[in-house]
This record gives C-alpha cells, sequence and structure tokens, in this order.
C-alpha cells in the first residue's frame, strides 16, 4: 500500500474500493465513511454486513452455550437445535404438522381476502359504500383477536375452524382498512380521463380502479401475511393437537428446547419464504413499476 | 353568429361551491360559445373559475344554474363527446403506449382492426411511434401529455378539452407541445377549448380568447385576434416577428393586471 502515504486505508480496506482512488493525485478523493447519513451503501457492504450479524449472532449463542451461561437444557447450541430439526423432519413426520400449519394460514387468508379485497375497492371507490361499512370495521378493528380465543373454543372446539375463524378474524379489518385507504388513494384524475372517454361505472372500476390499486394491494397483503402467521402461532399454542405450534408445546411438556427452537426457526424460515414470493410475485405482475422502487 | 357553425354553448352558468353557510361564488352567468374548428382559449388570473368552467363543459361538475349544450343539445354528464387532457399526467401506467391511445376506443366497442389502426395513426400525429410499446413510467413528462393527447384524439370526441395541459412542463418543452398542438389542429380540425394563464401561448394557439375575470368568475372579454388572420404560424418566433403581436400581449396583460389587482383588493 505504498500509493497511500498520508491516507488512513481503513475506510478503504472495508470498501474493497483501494484501487480507485491510487491514480488520482491531483484532487483529494472523497473518503468514504462508515457512518454516513442516508446514503447509499455498496451491494458488497450490505451483503458483508447482513451475513455479519448472523455469524455474530450464532458466534455469540454458541459462545454462551460453550461457555455454560445457561443451563444447556434450557439454552442448546445451534448445532444441537439443526439436529434437532433434522430428527424431527426425518423420524416423527414433522413435515406432516409444517404443512398442516401452512394450509391453516393460506385457506384463512385466501378466505379473508376474498372478502377484503372486493369490499375495500367498493369502500374506496364509493363513498357510500364506505359510509355503511366503515363504522363497523373501524369498532371491529380495535378488538384484539385473541380476546376471541375463548368464544371460538366454545363455539368450534380446538379443531380446524377454530384457528380457521381466529386468523381470519385477525386479518381481515386491517386488510379491509389498508385497501380501502389504498384504492381512495387512486388519483382522480385517473377516473376523470376514462369517464370523459365514455367509461361507464363498471368499466372505470374495472379499467382504472382495480389496476390502479393492484400493486398497493398486494402489499396490504403481504404486510398482512406476516401478521396471520403471528396468530397462527397463538391459535396452535393455546389448543392444537396438530400444527407447528402444537409440536412445540408438546416439546415444551418434555423440556426439549431444542424442538421450540427448531419450531421457531421454521417459523421464521416459513415467513421469509412467503414474503419473498409476494415480492416476486409484485415483480412479475407489475413490470411496469420498475425503476420506481 | 350562424348558428350552425356554432358548436358548444355555455348559457349563463353560475357555480358556487360549499354549503349555504360557507359559499364560494366561482363563476357568475358566464355565456360564451365555440365554433366548429376553433380553438378557443379561456384565459384569466388564477382562480376566476376556469378549471371550474372546463370541468362544468366536461360533466365532471354540474352548474348551480345555467347550462351547457353541444350541438344543440343541453348536456347531462360527461361523455366521450367531451374527451379532456389535463394538467396532471393521466397516461396509465399499467397500459404501453398504444393499449393507453386504444383504450377509449376499447371502452367504447369499437372494433379491434379500427382500433390498431386509429390508435397507430394518432400515435405517430403525436411523434412517439418509437415509443409505441413502452410503459409511461419511461416516458418524460412531455411525451406523457402526447399521450394523453393522442388517446383523447383517437377516441373520436366532438370537442377537446384542456386544463392547462403543458402547464407541468418546461419551457422548452412547453413551446414543442404547443406547435405540435397547431400542427394536430391542422391535420384533424379538432374543436379544442383549452385553459391556460399563460398569455403568450393563449395569443399564439388561441382563434379566439374568452377572458375570465376573477371572484367569481365573469365573462370579461372576447378577443378575437385579428392581428393574427390569414398568417401562418408555425413556431413561437413566427408568431413574435408578427405585427400586432407586442400591442396584442400588451392589452392582455394589462387586463391581466388589473384583474389580478381587483382580486388582491377582495382579500
Ligand atoms: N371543489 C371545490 N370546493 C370549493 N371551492 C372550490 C372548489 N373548486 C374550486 N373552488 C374555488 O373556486 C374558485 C375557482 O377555482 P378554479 O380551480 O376553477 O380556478 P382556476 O381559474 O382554474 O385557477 P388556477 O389558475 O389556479 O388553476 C377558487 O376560488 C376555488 O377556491
Ligand atoms: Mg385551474
Amino acid at each position: 500500500m505504498t500509493g497511500t502515504i498520508g491516507q488512513s486505508t481503513t475506510p478503504d480496506k472495508i470498501s474493497g474500493v483501494a484501487k480507485r482512488s491510487m491514480a488520482d493525485t491531483s484532487s483529494k478523493t472523497p473518503r468514504r465513511r462508515f457512518f454516513e447519513f442516508k446514503k447509499d451503501i455498496p451491494t458488497s457492504w450490505s451483503i458483508t454486513l447482513g451475513v455479519a450479524v448472523w455469524v455474530s449472532f450464532f458466534g455469540v449463542w454458541e459462545f454462551a452455550v460453550w461457555q455454560q451461561w445457561a443451563n444447556d437444557i434450557l439454552l442448546p447450541g445451534p448445532v444441537k437445535v439443526l439436529s434437532a430439526l433434522y430428527t424431527m423432519f426425518a423420524d416423527n413426520g414433522f413435515l406432516n404438522d409444517v404443512l398442516i400449519s401452512v394450509w391453516r394460514v393460506l385457506l384463512s387468508f385466501a378466505l379473508a381476502c376474498a372478502v377484503a379485497i372486493p369490499l375495500g375497492i367498493l369502500m374506496g371507490t364509493f363513498r357510500t359504500v364506505e359510509a355503511f361499512f366503515s363504522p363497523f370495521v373501524s369498532a371491529w378493528r380495535y378488538l384484539p383477536a385473541p380476546s376471541f380465543i375463548p368464544l371460538l373454543l366454545m363455539w368450534f372446539g380446538a379443531g380446524d375452524m377454530q384457528k380457521l375463524s381466529l386468523l381470519f378474524i385477525g386479518v381481515i379489518w386491517f386488510l379491509i382498512t389498508l385497501i380501502t385507504d389504498y384504492v381512495k388513494s387512486v388519483p382522480a384524475d385517473l377516473i376523470r380521463t376514462s369517464v370523459t372517454l365514455g367509461g361507464n361505472r363498471l368499466q372505470v372500476l374495472r379499467t382504472v380502479v382495480v389496476p390502479a390499486s393492484l400493486p398497493n394491494i398486494t402489499i396490504a397483503m403481504r404486510q398482512m401475511l406476516a401478521v396471520s402467521w403471528t396468530y397462527l402461532v397463538i391459535a396452535e399454542i393455546t389448543a392444537a393437537d396438530a400444527g407447528i405450534g402444537a409440536v412445540m408445546m408438546r416439546a415444551k411438556r418434555f423440556l426439549h428446547v431444542d424442538e421450540i427452537m427448531a419450531g421457531i426457526l421454521v417459523i421464521g424460515v416459513l415467513g421469509l419464504m412467503f414474503d419473498f414470493l409476494l415480492r416476486q410475485v409484485y415483480r412479475f405482475a407489475f413490470p411496469y413499476l420498475e425503476g420506481r422502487h | 353568429m350562424p348558428l350552425d357553425d356554432t358548436i358548444l354553448t355555455t348559457n349563463n352558468v353560475s357555480k358556487t361551491f360549499g354549503s349555504k353557510t360557507k359559499a364560494v361564488e366561482a363563476l357568475r352567468d358566464v355565456s360564451f360559445s365555440v365554433a366548429r374548428n376553433e380553438l378557443c382559449i379561456l384565459l384569466g388570473p388564477s382562480g376566476c373559475g376556469k378549471s371550474t368552467l372546463l370541468n362544468i363543459v366536461a360533466g365532471l361538475e354540474d352548474p348551480t344554474s345555467g347550462s351547457v349544450s353541444l350541438d344543440g343539445e343541453i348536456i347531462h354528464g360527461p361523455s366521450r363527446q367531451r374527451g379532456m387532457v389535463f394538467q396532471s399526467y393521466t397516461s396509465f401506467p399499467w397500459l404501453t403506449v398504444f393499449e393507453n391511445v386504444e383504450y377509449g376506443m376499447k371502452l367504447n366497442g369499437v372494433p379491434k382492426a379500427e382500433r390498431t389502426e386509429r390508435a397507430e395513426k394518432f400515435i405517430e400525429l403525436v411523434h412517439l411511434s418509437r415509443f409505441r410499446d413502452a410503459y409511461p413510467n419511461t416516458l418524460s413528462g412531455g411525451m406523457k401529455q402526447r399521450v394523453a393527447i393522442a388517446r383523447t384524439l383517437a377516441n373520436e370526441p366532438e370537442i377537446l378539452l384542456m386544463d392547462e395541459p403543458f402547464g407541468a412542463l418546461d419551457a422548452e418543452t412547453r413551446w414543442h407541445m404547443q406547435e405540435m398542438l397547431l400542427e394536430i389542429v391542422e391535420t384533424t380540425h379538432t374543436t379544442i377549448l383549452l385553459v391556460t394563464h399563460d398569455i403568450q401561448e393563449a395569443i399564439f394557439l388561441a382563434d379566439k380568447i374568452v377572458f375570465l375575470s376573477a371572484n367569481p368568475g365573469r365573462l370579461k372579454t372576447v378577443l378575437d385576434l385579428e392581428f393574427k388572420k390569414g398568417a401562418e404560424l408555425k413556431s413561437k418566433e413566427d408568431l413574435i416577428a408578427l405585427p400586432g403581436y407586442l400591442e396584442c400581449e400588451r392589452e392582455i396583460t394589462a387586463l391581466m393586471r388589473a384583474e389580478a389587482g381587483k382580486s388582491e383588493e377582495d382579500y
């Protein structure tokens, strides 16, 4: 590094762009600082930093186990958790529980969307529809879904129906509200354009309101699907004989902390997967938005 | 005025917004007419009710009293006879340029073959053939407005309404658009009612200027721009070189200033 006399080499080392500044001696090259206000960082940085946080997390975890900071029944190491995960899938039929959970989330979410999307579109478009439903929807939004668990248990028992209905009421009100707001934000001039081109009510709805709000509806779905996973775990932990949450509660009874952690890991991975999936749907369904984000 | 030459008339159009307790009188007794194939400019100081008047003509807003008639028939609500181009960019982002231009014809059930032919013709007319399959997101502001103009014209309205269509564009793009609009008028003989508060734009484009006064908007005067009669205007330079141009601009500027001054006293 003979060419960098008088310059701090630290930031260049990190950024991997040391070569760039060599030739330029006339003007002082701008130093890349580690902490910059609202500046984009190179992709290599973000990948490195993203990996670093996980490496540190597992490092600290493994270290804590190795140092015996906690009872190793209560705090198994990452390796132990991963092996427990393998055993669960290989020998205990955990895949079946995972599929049951996924099915519960997807079915209840599909039902919620089937109601919320048309209703939200109508509420966002027509003030009359909004005036009718809005007081009702807002009220329900402030009732925490888990408070219905005792009631749902009495009505439907501990079966699928109770899970599905909890998940349904857990997301439906927010989904309606979000979609209504997004539909309302469709520019009025787009609607007026269609109307002055001869569009009737149904045509305007179908050819302007829906396509204009579809990208944001997808975003609303992505946000609420994450919430749906939260309610799934709540539902399965309170009472269930199958599903990821049920497996975790059973593991608790036998003090299998590694299995509980494996369950948490699976829920996390599934959540990320669905988020990624919906993000891909967004990218492929709305190619015309490229460059806006 | 020969009746058969008139395509659009407003008869004592008045508009008051708001409730009885807090009413804003935007327009009072505005009557004027637009002749077939004429490019009529609505000019007036900011807030004098130009947009309101244009919206009423489009049928997007109802007059409090008075009426608007097209071809002798009183209008009710919007229709494809009165296509509108807005100041904001209204090309549908999820449709390509071609699909945007085709859009209105599709609403009105024009058969596919004719739709394609007409869309292509009007895309050509606004010089966008190269961008036929591009999404509006990738176009500049001026190009987006051209899409909107082509889309409205392809729908074959009786009259084209434009509310400050070039107001959001930079000066140079605005010139190009104004020149292009004159080109379009020459080839398609469309009747146009265009709102602006840009005096030079008004003089350059207008066959006739309808000048509104402020607070509430009333018909102040109608200017026929005698000095332009017979002159062939291709560009802004041609206009500025025309004898009588400066006189006209001075006159309108004075009108504008008088109106603006008046409304200041009201505040
Ligand atoms: N929906 C509305 N409700 C209440 N008042 C309104 C409404 N629309 C317009 N006005 C009022 O009517 C008057 C005329 O407004 P308008 O937008 O037609 O003016 P304009 O000549 O187009 O102005 P600008 O040059 O700024 O576009 C203004 O005083 C405005 O505040
Ligand atoms: Mg206006």
